[in-house]
């Protein structure tokens, strides 16, 4: 404020000095004088006298705007002094982030036993004016990227967020899609477990974010409604040879902005209701072409709805969530990839519920334990082809996971879980972990 | 063929309600500032026929016993705070406060009534789309009537808004700051 008030000064302590600099200089001047006449001299000292009085005027203004920004300071506006007071958040500029790293130890395999820096996320807010912020979040997953490790470096959020009305804002950019429980809220302070959910993984595929244009409104009754237009999924990355579409279909073909192809676009609309207190009632729906202009792939198109519920009566906290998505058109593409281990399913779902009970809280401590019971499929049922060429449904895959979650600041968390998977290619495990979000 | 017609059609509507809405001119001024100071103070206090602005100084001792009583606190704006009276009589304090939200500044209002009870909490400015749920007063009435910091606790007697998580963390611990503030320098003043 005052940096900013004080701007002129430089330039009109120039003049001054500047000014002062030349009277003296003149009057320091040798009297070549003896050729001067009295009148010459005499209209010197005029014209320095009236030098003398613009300096003096000058002065005057600039001690006057210098004083309007300290009157103004001096205005009650922190009563409370500063050092009283936990941080400074008046910065356009912000920072923060999150992190997370884990331990886990397969039951029937140790030799797959991992460590891993799972995810490290910084993330830079700028507030441009009252209404028009920025919001970009920058992860590396796996600690290192490089060609011959396994870590990736992405952005995962960038986009422009204006207020339009106070109730009403519109992003444009790389945003996170308005999908289940954890997508737009998926730091590991906010989930229990080591590991995000499968559901919320596998079929809706977190961390899940499209280039676009989006509409948030919410309502005093405590309604909040999303809807908007976005890049969506391009069926022709599916790979038939690899397993990735078999852990998550929708994970295997989504975009991330990454030179999207963007002849389809997707629409996708979100209801939320948290009108009453510790209620989290929801469902969206995200729907668009996924043919992308490639050839083969005309009809393909992907559906994904779900609807979700949270809800925290006294300590305990309670959660489920049904998501299924859908592939259209998949029978033509993959009467071309038989013979192929991985096929494009048509249908896929999942669904869990979850009960934590906040067991123990003292001295920014924060215990709670938690059982999930999840039921997924990513391959429930395909188009039929020619008898035996068609490949059967999956089995349903069902794990139980119990665990502890243990805050020991606000904003940093220790986990531990164990997870019991059936009819699922995957061991059970045992999980430790630590996540951070500021 | 058809199929894809009406899908477009779809895109089409949607994009287009979306780009209008995005470029209609925003009468709006000042980031979404739901009510003024003025307001809000009668709203606490609609008996009182003045305030009057104090700048409170807690000693250093003071400040450690707040900090302690208060516990974890988010990054904080500025803080203002009046006296509320009904002629000679005072009938509470009135609180101006800001703290982050996710990412940007919440500007929130609370009254404590000369009894130490917390009358709801208003929400002034709130500029992000993220967490926008705490303006619900449903939620901010949570507040109202509690006098002690034993029963505002984050999570089980304020409840977490699923989606709001930092927002509504934060205020609850910006309210619990200013709880403590009046338990530790305030309380004492009230005549």
């Amino acid at each position: 404020m005052s940096a900013v008030s004080s701007k002129p000064a430089p330039a009109a302590a120039c003049r001054i000095a500047l000014g002062v600099l030349g009277a003296l200089a003149t009057a320091a001047l040798p009297a070549t004088s003896s050729a001067a006449t009295q009148a010459e001299l005499e209209a010197k000292v005029q014209a320095l006298s009236e030098q003398l009085l613009e300096l003096k005027s000058e002065l005057a203004q600039l001690k006057t705007q210098q004083a309007a920004p300290a009157a103004a300071a001096a205005q009650p506006v922190a009563s409370v002094p500063a050092s009283a007071r936990p941080g400074d958040a008046t910065s356009p500029l912000t920072f923060f982030g999150y992190g997370e790293l884990n331990y886990s130890r397969p039951s029937d395999d140790s030799s797959a036993t991992t460590a891993d820096a799972g995810r490290f996320v910084l993330g830079v807010g700028y507030r441009f004016d009252d209404r028009t912020r920025l919001v970009s979040e920058l992860e590396i997953e796996h600690a290192i990227s490089s060609s011959s490790d396994p870590g990736e470096v992405e952005v995962e959020q960038a986009y422009i967020e204006r207020e339009l009305t106070p109730d009403i804002f519109a992003k444009v950019g790389l945003f996170l899609i308005p999908s289940g429980l954890l997508n737009e809220n998926h730091e590991p302070t906010r989930y229990y477990g080591v590991f995000r959910n499968f559901v919320e993984t596998q079929i809706i595929p977190t961390t899940w974010r499209e280039g676009g244009l989006a509409i948030q409104g919410n309502t005093q009754a405590g309604l909040r409604w999303d809807v908007g237009v976005s890049t969506g999924f391009d069926l022709s990355k599916w790979d038939a040879a690899a397993t990735e579409g078999r852990e998550s279909p929708l994970g295997s073909i989504h975009q991330e902005l990454a030179l999207a192809r963007a002849k389809d676009l997707s629409w996708f609309a979100a209801l939320n209701y948290t009108g009453v207190p510790g209620l989290r009632v929801g469902a969206s729906i995200f729907d668009g072409d996924a043919a992308q202009g490639q050839p083969g792939f005309d009809d393909a198109h992907v559906t994904l709805w779900e609807g979700h519920a949270r809800w925290t009566p006294a300590a305990f906290d309670l959660a489920g969530l049904y998501a299924r998505g859908h592939i259209r058109g998949t029978q033509a593409i993959n009467l071309t990839l038989v013979g192929n281990p991985t096929l494009i399913p048509e249908d896929f779902f999942g669904w869990y519920v979850q009960g934590a009970y906040r067991a123990f809280e003292q001295n920014g401590y924060v215990l709670a334990p938690f059982v999930r019971y999840e039921r997924f499929n990513t391959a429930s049922s395909y188009t039929s082809l020619p008898i035996g060429l068609g490949p059967s449904a999956l089995l349903d895959q069902k794990a139980w996971t119990a665990g502890i979650n243990l805050n020991i600041a606000s904003g940093v968390v220790l986990k531990a879980d164990y997870v019991w998977l059936h009819d699922s290619p995957l061991s059970d495990r045992f999980d430790l972990g630590v996540g951070y979000a500021f | 063929m058809t199929r894809r017609v009406r899908s477009y059609g779809r895109l089409a509507w949607i994009g287009g309600t979306t780009l209008v809405a995005a470029a209609l001119p925003v009468p709006v001024v000042i980031a979404a500032d739901y009510l003024s100071i003025q307001s809000a103070q009668h709203s606490a206090f609609s008996q009182a026929d003045r305030f009057e602005e104090i700048s409170p100084a807690p000693s250093t001792q003071q400040q450690q016993a707040i900090a302690a009583l208060a516990g974890p606190q988010p990054p904080h704006g500025k803080l203002r705070v009046w006296r509320a009276f009904l002629g000679d009589r005072q009938l509470g304090y009135f609180f101006f406060d800001e703290v982050i939200g996710r990412q940007d500044l919440i500007s929130y209002t609370v009254g404590i009534d000369s009894t130490g009870s917390l009358g709801a909490v208003e929400i002034l400015s709130y500029r992000e789309s993220h967490g926008a749920e705490v303006r619900n007063p449903a939620w901010r009435k949570q507040f109202a009537g509690r006098n002690t910091l034993a029963a505002l606790r984050f999570g089980t007697d304020i409840k977490n808004i699923a989606g709001a998580t930092l927002s509504s963390e934060h205020i609850t611990q910006g309210v619990r700051w200013l709880m403590a503030l009046w338990q530790v320098s305030l309380a004492g003043a009230a005549t």
